[in-house]
């Protein structure tokens, strides 16, 4: 079975571009399902406060067009203006929301989705300085959800 | 000479004409007023088909703008595509056809014979456009979704019964919404001459969306157990927003204020949801509001932006504002709404107390988010808004 674990060796490291790059190959390669979700036009971030070198922050952008997420990049911090949005929390955030989207087989808990964790503002913060490029981050909200979800197709493995 | 009758032998009158017949009279009265011109075209042509004539007159291209081919992008043939086909992208400041003739069409040699719609009355192109409309039409019809289909109903469980009738409650109150949400743009609609093709396609989208908000929301209480109450405040808000003066004064109150707090309902609906079915629901429905926020914010933005008098628009949106936030703030006080999402946020009615120090941290972020959009539209409102910052909750 596909899923998170720490210890497979076939494992996508989380958080790494080649993570992101499967959820976008993945995406692509369901062109129906998401041509039935409708258009998606943004550039979206995720950020790991912790993921980087030292537990610094570490952020990746994803370009989506249409259908298709045709660009994923790290982001350094210069880069940022780029995002329409960005998805900032913890490792152990990301990581309990990936393993449960993995434990419910594509689908997370119902305390585990991207708005839940992000309505608050803890513990995902939802940045933008404009409130417009902000509000693409709930136009797209279904198509993001089924992005994540779909790392239920493979294993991820985590670095601690 | 009309007969004698006593008025002890009166017959009884005639009935009264019916609504019906009293429209239908006004109709013909209508149609012999103006048979006139529609007579003058009817001959001509009868008379050049009884001579077995042709016209042909619609083959001369002279004053057309024939042969500049249209060429799709890779999304297909949008309304951007063929408006940058000169001169079909060019739009009025101010309307001036009222009529249902095409802009880009061959239409002014036939001018006076052509009839005035008079209900088309908002003619100020400042009045309607929003530089992301276009955008927002290509996404709305590629984000219809189906509320019967999409939504898992058949994993519907039966919740505790104060959860059960605190999402049912809430399912109610966002049906009332929906539909003055549904019925607002439908008021204008109408009254927007053709010339602005783009908006009134929009304007369409969005009642599609209202209708299957109201629609889902509608089958989400029926089937988890019912329909539970109306509210008054609800309902001078939703009279208030239906009834406002100008499109931009209603859409500003519809989609930038009132959108904008049932976006964060919905956004809370989803984070608060207790099964999927509820959590698809809410997902669903909060990017159709997201669209209809967006294009208030930017119609708002385009309004101030092209304004002869900006100071003056801006005074005049202040004052409609000062009492727009009221009639909103009175439906955000309504127990069946605040009481509902503070029974699920807290999870349960023995929770109440902690789903209200939730609503209290929500109510800060929406008027927050509420000012913001105001800010990106040009009309600065920190300092004015009459709302209050914290919601008047004082915890017993």
């Amino acid at each position: 079975m596909a899923g998170a674990t720490a210890t497979q060796a076939d494992a996508v490291p989380f958080p790494s571009v080649a993570w992101f790059q499967r959820l976008a190959d993945l995406m692509n390669a369901d062109r129906v399902k998401h041509e039935h979700l409708g258009y998606v036009d943004c550039v979206a971030q995720f950020t790991v406060l912790d993921g980087g070198p030292g537990r610094t922050p570490w952020s990746v952008q994803i370009t989506f067009e249409e259908f298709a997420a045709v660009d994923v990049r790290e982001a350094r911090p210069a880069d940022a203006a780029r995002a329409d949005f960005a998805l900032e929390a913890t490792l152990g955030t990301w990581r309990a929301m990936i393993e449960s989207i993995a434990g419910g087989g594509g689908r997370p808990a119902l305390d585990q989705t991207l708005n839940h964790l992000s309505h608050m503002g803890t513990p995902v913060r939802v940045v933008s300085d404009d409130p417009l490029r902000r509000d693409l981050y709930f136009r797209y909200n279904q198509s993001l959800q089924e992005f994540v979800n779909a790392s239920s197709a493979f294993r991820t493995g985590f670095s601690s | 000479m009309a007969p004698v009758t006593r008025a002890g032998a009166a017959q009884p009158l005639p009935p009264p004409p019916t609504l019906t017949e009293q429209g239908l009279e006004r109709y013909e009265t209508t149609f012999r007023q103006h048979y006139q011109e529609w007579a003058v075209i009817l001959q001509r042509n009868a008379e050049r088909l009884a001579r077995g004539q042709y016209s042909l007159h619609w083959l001369d291209t002279d004053k057309a703008n024939w042969g500049r081919r249209a060429k799709p992008s890779s999304r297909g043939l949008t309304y951007t595509d063929i408006n940058n086909v000169k001169p079909y992208g060019d739009m009025p400041v101010e309307a001036d056809w009222r009529n249902f003739t095409a802009r880009g069409s061959v239409r002014e040699p036939y001018r006076h014979e052509m009839p005035t719609i008079e209900e088309y009355t908002v003619l100020d192109r400042g009045e309607v456009w929003a530089d992301n409309v276009i955008t927002l039409y290509e996404e709305a019809k590629a984000r219809q979704w189906n509320a019967t289909r999409d939504i898992p109903w058949h994993e519907l469980e039966p919740l505790p019964e104060d959860l059960e009738k605190a999402t049912c409650q809430l399912c109610t109150f966002l049906t009332e919404v929906e539909f003055v949400a549904g019925d607002f743009p439908a008021k204008w609609m109408y009254r927007i001459p053709q010339d602005f093709l783009e908006v009134k396609s929009f304007l369409a989208t969005q009642i599609m969306d209202e209708a299957r908000h109201q629609e889902v929301f509608r089958k989400r209480a029926i089937a988890g157990g019912g329909l539970m109450h109306a509210a008054p405040g609800f309902e001078w808000a939703l009279q208030a927003i239906l009834q406002a003066p100008t499109h931009t004064m209603g859409t500003f109150l519809l989609n930038l204020l009132g959108e904008g707090l049932v976006l964060s309902i919905f956004r809370s609906g989803e984070m608060i949801a207790k099964t999927h079915v509820d959590k698809e629901i809410f997902r669903r429905c909060l990017q159709d509001e997201a669209r209809h926020v967006s294009y208030g914010v930017m119609q708002f933005k385009y309004y101030l932006d092209t304004h002869a008098n900006r100071e003056q628009a801006l005074e005049e949106m202040h004052r409609f504002a000062d009492v727009g936030e009221q009639v909103i703030l009175s439906a955000f006080t309504e127990p069946a709404l605040v009481e509902s999402v503070a029974v699920l946020l807290g999870g349960g009615l023995e929770h109440i107390d902690n789903g209200m120090e939730g609503m209290i941290k929500l109510w800060s972020m929406l008027i927050d988010e509420y000012l913001q959009r105001c800010e990106r539209a040009g009309f600065p409102r920190r300092g004015r808004c009459t709302i209050p910052q914290q919601m008047p909750w004082r915890a017993a």
